[in-house]
């Protein structure tokens, strides 16, 4: 084992004005050229933990700190944030706010300046980063002209330029699309296997993390709860379940098949190592007597009728070409594709906040186009991506109370209107409480209960699932479900396609403005070249399913851990 | 994402270094203060229009900027033109207001303002101060639209600004652009839970915009306080003791620019002192 370059010594800590400690006793060894991964639901300290490494917990924030971190030999109470800095490189979440320079070269420049690096090492140094990271070339640019995936590479650069002793990743994926996220994970895989660089990495992305971690350890209420090899973690399905913890689909599955009392050798936690299991898995059952469920046939007059739509914008990006499709009533569709697609384009022309360059959008038959967007408002409710954005008032009785004040109602209605929708969310008893107080799962609830408090028929989620972890986004989703077993039309935007079985009946496919694919999920989520061409992974489960057809041609196209093993046991 | 007004193309106002770009704003701005003749003031406001063209600032935010301050210089131009006497006969030295010279009286019959007159002197002296805040108003785009703002900072430094307020300076320019969009959002929320902009007065609008202001600076607070945690993450301390990629060094058209300014404010204070030139009412 080499040498810890990191020890976290009886670690608690609590910041002031709080009433719980954000970490509890922890005892933690990182070693030199490890890939570290920090896994725990949204509250656990993750964050907390990553910001320990560098001294701005507590130097920055304040509050009670207990025990010691030391950081290649310096304790980091004993030295300032900005000579820590030296030692600890940081990528952040957004990749918006931690970019604070108009230049990409700046940008790398900027922490090496402080540092009072002799420029000529600067430039070399900035050479060196961007190689890294793959951004030679873009020297010149402004941080704004990069997309999501490139805009934490730069931050990467940034960080990996002052030549750090490790480097610490807080959740640097969550708001990227699946592009985005893979170049995040690439960089940080090449950094770390061919410059030795040692990572430590918070996220939920469950399948990447038990594919480049070497070890993973599990962080929940503020303690370490687990710790061990990514194989020992992700297959430990009941320890990620009581952490409300995803697990990869491979796992689960084969997890799964083993309770049912199926011989597994192993509980697999990436696809590489699930696949040679396969061809004994394949012996158990032949499958023909297995009957996948038609999809449903909602075909009624449409509610939302596209056609011919191309939407250019001013700077002359044509984002939407020629789209035509009809939603019918009661419909639950899946909007899927990269970013910059067009999905949320698509969907500002349900409400007019885009008017189309060519085409038409009409709802019940009426051009969108002439309607008042307060007015469509009331028939389309549209939860944007970041609940943040759409909270503007100073309680939550008054956010849940603003559409109806806005529609007319006489205060008697609007408050019992405003109660039940509060109740029907689980926020009972929150009225008075401002919103931003509230967990990021509450917030979005919130959002979602001031729209549904107006009734509309149809409800477009987009990015729902974005910054949530996989409890808030079940919760989100459960919500879209109940919604639709109401009657209500549904539309959900997400690259998050592993969450989407459950609940939508079609899909479409978008990439550079058109429709790739318009389909039922099961036939769309097994087109997986034309899911490639928008840069979407089908769901592990339907790889598992596409490897067991190349066994077994009769094997069915299933969709869910839970459909392969229905269909063994 | 939108991005800060600069402007696109590569010019001699681009190449320039910011401190004779500063130095050109300190000059252009005393100038525009000292002289008073409203002839002078509109070959001085529509030289910096022209250069400011000429360095690639949009038409289109020329206009805005006009479009939105007609109404003031309207009002500046019927207050001068009506109400400004005793500054003009002082400033040319005229003993009695007959000396003015009216563009017209309004008959005496005319309740409360019955008997006022406009004056030719008023007017011009009118035209003085719309050209004058015209020339200050289009000056500061052309020095900060041409330069990047990491040369602003070093330029500042230079010019022996403190560090820590060239980089308040510049993260405001950098995040601004963030704030509007912020805005936006919260705009586009409040529409989309009903609220009529469009059915609703100016009054109205006007306080649901100044309503917003409570959820962006909260979330402006928020931001900041994750941006200084990504500054402490970047070794950042305000100190002025650090090096720099980017050096900012003088070259010849920098140098020429410095000494055309130098001697242009001289010959500018001399001719007023000398010949009156520039005055209210002076040769020009």
């Amino acid at each position: 084992m080499p040498d810890p370059i990191t020890v976290f010594k009886d670690v608690s800590y609590q910041y002031p004005q709080s009433s719980d400690f954000a970490l509890i006793n922890v005892n933690l060894e990182v070693y030199e050229g490890e890939f570290l991964g920090l896994i725990g639901p949204t509250g656990a300290g993750k964050t907390t933990f990553c910001l320990a490494f560098n001294g701005i917990v507590p130097q920055f924030y304040g509050g009670r700190f207990f025990g010691s971190v030391t950081v290649a030999g310096l304790d980091t109470l004993d030295h300032p944030i900005s000579e820590m800095a030296r030692y600890v490189g940081m990528v952040f979440e957004d990749p918006e706010t931690q970019l604070i320079a108009t230049s990409v070269e700046n940008e790398v420049a900027f922490a090496l300046e402080n540092l009072k690096i002799h420029r000529e090492e600067i430039i070399e140094r900035v050479s060196y980063a961007l190689s890294a990271v793959r951004l030679a070339g873009y020297e010149k640019k402004h941080p704004h002209e990069l997309s999501g995936g490139e805009k934490q590479r730069l931050a990467i650069a940034a960080a990996i330029a002052v030549k750090p002793s490790l480097l610490i990743f807080d959740e640097p994926t969550s708001q990227l699309d699946p592009a985005g996220a893979e170049e995040v994970f690439a960089t940080a895989k090449a950094l770390n296997r061919e410059s030795g660089i040692t990572i430590v990495m918070a996220s939920h992305s469950a399948e990447e993390m038990a594919t480049f971690a070497d070890r993973v350890v599990v962080l929940s209420q503020g303690e370490v709860t687990a710790l061990g090899t990514p194989e020992e973690i992700y297959s430990d399905i009941e320890l990620l379940e009581q952490n409300s913890l995803r697990p990869p689909q491979v796992a689960s599955t084969f997890y799964t098949l083993g309770k049912k009392e199926i011989a597994i050798p192993k509980v697999p936690v990436q696809m590489q190592d699930a696949i040679p299991l396969l061809v004994d898995l394949n012996q158990i059952r032949s499958g023909d007597d297995y009957a996948i469920e038609t999809p449903p046939e909602n075909k009624g007059k449409p509610l939302l009728s596209v056609k011919d739509l191309t939407h250019v914008y001013p700077d002359g990006t044509k984002a939407l070409h020629e789209i035509s499709l009809d939603i019918a009533k009661g419909e639950y569709v899946l909007i899927a594709g990269q970013n910059g697609a067009g999905k949320t384009t698509l969907v500002k022309h349900f409400l007019n906040l885009l008017q189309p360059t060519q085409g038409s959008v009409k709802l019940d038959g009426n051009n969108t186009k002439e309607m008042a967007v307060s007015e469509l408002a009331h028939r389309i409710g549209y939860v944007a991506q970041n609940p943040d954005h759409q909270i503007f008032n100073a309680t939550v009785g008054d956010e849940i109370r603003f559409a109806l004040n806005n529609l007319g109602f006489d205060p008697e209605e609007a408050e019992s209107r405003a109660m039940e929708s509060l109740e029907a969310m689980g926020l009972g008893g929150v009225q008075d409480v401002h919103p931003l107080t509230l967990p990021k799962g509450d917030r979005a609830r919130v959002v979602i209960s001031a729209i549904l408090v107006m009734k509309p028929d149809i409800i477009i989620f987009d990015e729902p699932t974005t910054g949530q972890d996989y409890l808030g986004a079940k919760q989100i989703l459960e919500i879209s479900r109940d919604l639709h077993q109401q009657g209500k039309t549904i539309i959900v935007i997400t690259h998050h396609l592993y969450l989407m079985p459950d609940y939508a009946d079609r899909v479409i496919v978008m990439g550079k403005g058109s429709i790739l694919l318009d389909e039922d999920i099961r036939t769309a989520f097994h087109a997986t070249d034309t899911l490639a061409r928008t840069y979407l992974l089908a769901p592990q489960a339907v790889l598992l399913s596409q490897e067991l057809q190349k066994i077994n041609n009769e094997f069915p196209p299933l969709l869910t851990p839970e459909e392969i093993v229905d269909y063994f046991s | 994402m939108m991005k800060f007004q600069s402007v696109e193309r590569q010019s001699f106002f681009t190449r320039l270094d910011f401190r004779p770009k500063l130095l050109m704003v300190f000059v252009v701005s005393i100038i525009a203060f000292l002289w008073e003749s409203p002839w002078m003031q509109f070959y001085l406001a529509l030289i910096v229009i022209a250069a400011c063209l000429l360095a690639g600032v949009r038409w289109s935010y020329i206009r805005t900027i006009l479009v939105i301050m007609i109404p003031f210089y309207l009002i500046l131009l019927l207050t001068h033109a009506f109400f400004n006497r005793e500054q003009v006969m002082v400033l040319q030295g005229y003993q009695l207001a007959a000396q003015l010279s009216r563009i017209f009286t309004i008959p005496e019959s005319w309740p409360l303002v019955g008997g006022g007159y406009a004056t030719w002197d008023g007017l011009a002296y009118g035209l003085n101060v719309v050209f004058k805040t015209l020339t200050l108003t289009m000056i500061i785009p052309l020095a900060v639209f041409t330069t990047e703002v990491n040369n602003m900072i070093v330029g500042l430094v230079q010019a022996k600004v403190p560090y820590k307020i060239a980089f308040i300076f510049s993260s405001t320019l950098r995040f601004f652009p963030l704030l509007v969009e912020e805005f936006n959002a919260i705009m586009e929320a409040q529409r989309l839970r009903g609220l009529a902009l469009e059915k609703m007065g100016v009054l109205k609008r006007v306080r649901t915009y100044a309503g917003v202001a409570v959820p962006l600076i909260l979330g402006a607070m928020a931001k900041s306080q994750q941006l200084e945690v990504v500054l402490q993450a970047k070794a950042f301390s305000g100190s002025p003791d650090r090096t720099y990629l980017h050096e900012s060094v003088l070259k010849s058209a920098d140098y020429t620019l410095m000494v055309f300014f130098i001697l242009f404010f001289i010959l500018a204070v001399y001719l007023i002192v000398a010949y009156g030139i520039g005055t209210f009412g002076g040769p020009l």
